[in-house]
């Protein structure tokens, strides 16, 4: 494999609040062109990594390079990255011509070559024609597109999006998703992304670190992890995925993972407790003593069954957690 | 009677005494004081003389020209410190700014007659700067008492707190993220003032301008306990037209010259609040 230019490393990163939350003994490295996604529930730690790499939180211990170069020390206007806020932040009392000027005015970039600049960003995200009006008489999509435009337009080593979609509806949400990734693919730079969403993360990154508690739960790619979660909350927090208790063991295995006959002998015998077509697939609610299993079956089989009917069901792909502590990922 | 009607009635009759009230306690008096000064005392005839007897009589020129000085200083240096402050307790999340966040409003719950005399005795010439001067072998002089400076001094004590309210209350209302977002992009602090703190907390400027403007066009009891016999401000001359030499036309005048002073700022805060700015739209 050939070597990989990082772009950005955390080095034993500690950021700590007065009140004892926050993140420690944080290694991360990310590598030039790649989207790397922080996925977790909200307090998690997630946001504060990505404002201490951005500069408005200052580093307990530890330190950040980009390109080699450490920049804890730095404020964040000296720092390579451009952040996109969840709240957009347009600045609200400048038109969309000034909100994108201001950063390029500060670096003294001649007029010219400045509207020539805001034009192209503006086309990028899909937003000619807007430079003389102001952000409140826009719709939240459309200034999260200019605030990112803001961002891309400074040219930063470094893009950091802080949940940048979670106030969009889902049709938007999706849309920008698609939008973000081109732009990144096209542009060629490195994105670090925060979100809740694991939909969202599955979609965009290269890699995803699932965090947990101030901890990073694992990092890889979103295969690696949709496939193989390394512990019980990786597994619940992303995809569905049924847990199934057996002793001191949990079993945990996704819908599509289950394969079910009608009749018994099977690893888990059970009777149909529900049946609800979703379109393509049928998902069947296997009632198995006091585990409900959720299993996607095809509609061939689903017509076969009704309520009540005894089924048995084979795990074709799963992993086994110990129930009292971390994690024993077994076979498949 | 209809439904409709007894219920018009009732309306009515709820409205009609606080109706009343307002017509015989502020509509008529206004009136009464606009016509009574353009009157003539003796002949009750029509006259500009109330008002040109303000505006040629050098020592009611000076009491007026004194007025707008130390209402205009008020102002200013209020407002000056009041943004200071408000930007300190905005931006500063220690133990002390808590504290002082706390303890600015203080002075508004300590009634005027004491804030006065406590300061008086403070500054005066025999007061306790004084006395710590003479500890140290110095025979201080302020000469702040029956001067401009006493009076702008108490009414900075007054007014301050009152517009750091307002500013505060402005500065509070502007996100974290607005400023994150403007240092994301390379603006320095100073440079993130003035392109963003400072336009989005104009607004609340001018109005703790107009309010403090107004408050001190017809102040009384300062002038009145540490002011000199002359100048005098408005509010001094008026008590001398109406209670010492009893000229009601004259004072009328001077009412409605005061209320025309205070009408500007109130323009100013009427107009500022209700001209939308086109990205409040």
């Amino acid at each position: 494999m050939e070597e990989r230019k990082v772009k950005l490393e955390i080095k034993d990163m500690t950021k700590l609040y007065d009140n004892g939350d926050g993140v420690e003994h944080i290694n991360l490295k990310v590598y030039e062109g790649e989207i790397v996604t922080f996925l977790g529930p909200s307090g998690c730690g997630k946001t504060t990594i990505l404002r201490t790499i951005g500069g408005f939180l200052d580093v307990t211990s530890g330190d950040i390079t980009v390109d080699g170069q450490s920049i804890v020390s730095l404020p964040p206007e000296k720092r390579p990255t451009a952040m996109v806020f969840q709240s957009y932040n347009l600045w609200p009392h400048m038109t969309i011509y000034e909100n994108l000027a201001f950063g390029l005015k500060l670096r003294k970039i001649p007029k010219a070559e400045m509207d020539a600049a805001i034009k192209k960003h503006l086309a990028l995200v899909s937003m000619s024609g807007t430079e003389k009006k102001y952000p409140g008489q826009l719709s939240g999509g459309q200034q999260q597109r200019i605030a990112s435009a803001r961002s891309l337009l400074l040219k930063p080593s470094l893009l950091l999006l802080d949940e940048p979609f979670s106030a969009l509806d889902a049709k938007i949400r999706q849309q920008m998703r698609e939008e973000l990734k081109k732009i990144q693919s096209d542009l060629g730079i490195t994105v670090i992304f925060v979100t809740h969403d694991q939909e969202e993360a599955m979609s965009l990154s290269h890699r995803i670190v699932v965090m947990n508690k101030g901890k990073f739960e694992q990092v890889g790619t979103p295969a690696e992890i949709y496939d193989n979660p390394k512990t019980l909350h990786v597994a619940s927090f992303i995809g569905e995925m049924n847990f199934i208790k057996k002793g001191d063991k949990t079993i945990a295995v996704r819908p599509e993972n289950v394969s079910v006959r009608a009749g018994s002998g099977d690893d888990l015998d059970g009777t149909v407790r529900t049946i609800m077509l979703l379109g393509h697939y049928v998902v069947l609610n296997v009632q198995c003593g006091e585990n409900v299993v959720k299993c996607n079956v095809d509609r061939t089989l689903s017509d076969s069954l009704k309520i009540g009917d005894p089924v048995t069901l084979k795990f074709t792909k799963y992993s086994e957690f110990d129930t009292e502590a971390g994690f024993v990922p077994v076979g498949q | 009677m209809s439904k409709k009607a007894k219920q018009m009635l009732v309306a009515y009759g709820l409205v009609i005494p606080a109706f009343m009230v307002v017509m015989l306690t502020v509509a008529y008096p206004i009136l009464a004081a606009v016509i009574k000064s353009f009157q003539d005392p003796k002949t009750g005839e029509f006259t500009w003389a109330n008002y040109t007897y303000f505006f040629t009589d050098p020592v009611q020129l000076k009491n007026l020209l004194y007025t707008l000085y130390v209402v205009i200083m008020t102002v200013v240096i209020a407002i000056v410190v009041a943004y200071l402050l408000a930007l300190y307790l905005r931006f500063t999340k220690s133990k002390i700014a808590k504290t002082i966040g706390t303890l600015y409003l203080l002075p508004r719950f300590v009634p005027a007659m004491c804030a006065v005399y406590a300061m008086i005795t403070i500054i005066r010439d025999s007061g306790l700067i004084n006395r710590i001067g003479l500890l140290f072998g110095k025979d201080i002089h302020l000469g702040m008492m029956y001067h401009a400076s006493g009076i702008i001094t108490m009414n900075l004590w007054f007014n301050i707190p009152f517009a750091a309210l307002m500013i505060t209350a402005g500065l509070g209302a502007i996100p974290d993220s607005i400023i994150e977002g403007a240092r994301d992009v390379g603006a320095g602090k100073f440079k993130t003032f003035t392109s963003m703190i400072l336009p989005l907390s104009l607004k609340d400027v001018v109005v703790a301008s107009t309010f403090v403007f107004m408050s001190n066009v017809g102040s009384f009891t300062t002038p009145y306990l540490m002011g000199g016999t002359s100048p005098k401000m408005l509010g001094i001359a008026l008590f001398d037209q109406f209670n010492k030499y009893l000229a009601y036309n004259r004072s009328a005048a001077l009412s409605v010259i005061m209320f025309l002073i205070c009408s500007v700022s109130a323009f100013v805060y009427i107009y500022s609040n209700l001209k939308e700015k086109e990205w409040e739209k």
